[in-house]
């Protein structure tokens, strides 16, 4: 997997690409602290361009909405398609994090 | 004590014709052959049979062709007078090719070659250059084998306990327990060992790893780990563990 961040005012948007496993665990480490870094209240992960998500990859969202929690920032999953789309909504991610199509 | 695997009863489904090495050493491959009385063939593509694919580490295993037809078995032998003591899934080369033998796809490598090379990944390419699939069941399919291999390498083999609370520190230590444990050779060299029968209306998935084996929690999926299995569930027309948990058994429909 890897990663653009778009700054805005009032949001960043972070485009995640390719597949997000258990082998990203340092990478994810190096995103949510940038996400903690930025200004902006609301941090977007973009996954329309994200091909592939596991269930540790889903951890780890779930990690990245704990510590936007934590430091007064929002996040929302956006724009999901195919397998990813597939595994939020049979793992129920939508009860704990903001989705928008 | 040895433990029968399930298929080893059975009638033999693949008749290996010839073998291939992939970053083998000529010596080696040539003593294997003779140990196994099945000719080397340098060209697999050509046709005329199964191949078995012999391999050392993953290093020349990355081209797809590599895990289509005519390859039916991935298998990285032990080392030729290497210490390791014999398991079930690490036994001599010809009890694996007999088990190989009565699979349509069969694949038993060590978790370090089997991390490097995305196995699921390669199982999937496996699988769908032997038979059309939908989308749909193609995405499952390939979220299912990821799930269960991931959770053979990662918490059978390697024995890394999964993220339990959403937190960055427990981000760090599952990362930090993931590097060290791959590069403890002991714990790296252990086995997964994935087969696969594709059945008139079913496509069956075994995959064994060689941990300490666990008891599924009641209360899965609550930290950020624990929905591989929930996944599978859902995914898979039924689903069995085995052995204490070291092996898992999956049933597609298609």
């Amino acid at each position: 997997m890897d990663y653009g961040i778009e700054q805005r005012d009032l949001e960043a948007v972070v485009r995640l690409r390719g597949r997000l496993t258990f082998n990203d665990h340092a990478r994810l480490r190096g995103l949510i602290g940038e996400m903690v870094q930025n200004r902006a209240p609301r941090q977007v992960l973009d996954l329309s361009s994200l091909e592939f998500v596991d269930s540790a990859g889903i951890g780890m969202l779930l990690i990245a909405r704990e510590e936007m929690t934590n430091n007064g920032k929002e996040l929302v999953l956006r724009a999901a398609t195919g397998q990813v789309k597939r595994v939020l909504t049979v793992a129920q991610i939508g009860k704990i994090v903001t989705i928008e199509d | 004590m040895p433990t029968r695997t399930a298929t080893a009863h059975e009638p033999a489904r693949t008749r290996f014709a010839a073998l291939h090495g992939l970053a083998m050493a000529a010596d080696r491959l040539a003593r294997l052959s003779e140990s196994l009385a099945l000719p080397l063939r340098e060209e697999p593509a050509g046709g005329g049979g199964p191949v078995l694919a012999v391999m050392d580490g993953p290093a020349a295993a990355g081209d797809d062709a590599f895990w289509e037809r005519p390859f039916a078995a991935w298998i990285e032998p032990e080392e030729p007078g290497a210490a390791a003591p014999v398991t079930t899934l690490a036994a001599p080369l010809p009890t694996l090719v007999a088990r190989a033998g009565a699979s349509d796809l069969y694949i038993n490598l060590t978790t370090a070659t089997a991390n490097d090379l995305h196995l699921a990944g390669r199982v999937l390419t496996a699988l769908t250059a032997r038979r059309a699939l939908p989308d749909g069941l193609r995405d499952d399919l390939e979220l299912a084998l990821h799930e269960a291999i991931s959770n053979a390498l990662v918490h059978g083999n390697l024995q890394v306990s999964g993220m339990k609370e959403l937190s960055t520190a427990e981000l760090e230590r599952f990362s930090r327990d993931l590097v060290e444990r791959l590069a403890d050779p002991a714990l790296a060299h252990r086995r997964v060992e994935v087969a696969v029968l594709v059945e008139g209306d079913a496509i069956v998935v075994e995959v064994a790893d060689e941990g300490p084996g666990f008891v599924p929690a009641p209360q899965a999926g609550q930290g950020a780990s624990g929905r591989g299995l929930d996944l599978i569930a859902t995914i898979a027309e039924t689903m069995e563990l085995k052995d204490g948990g070291r092996r898992i058994r999956m049933r597609f429909p298609l």
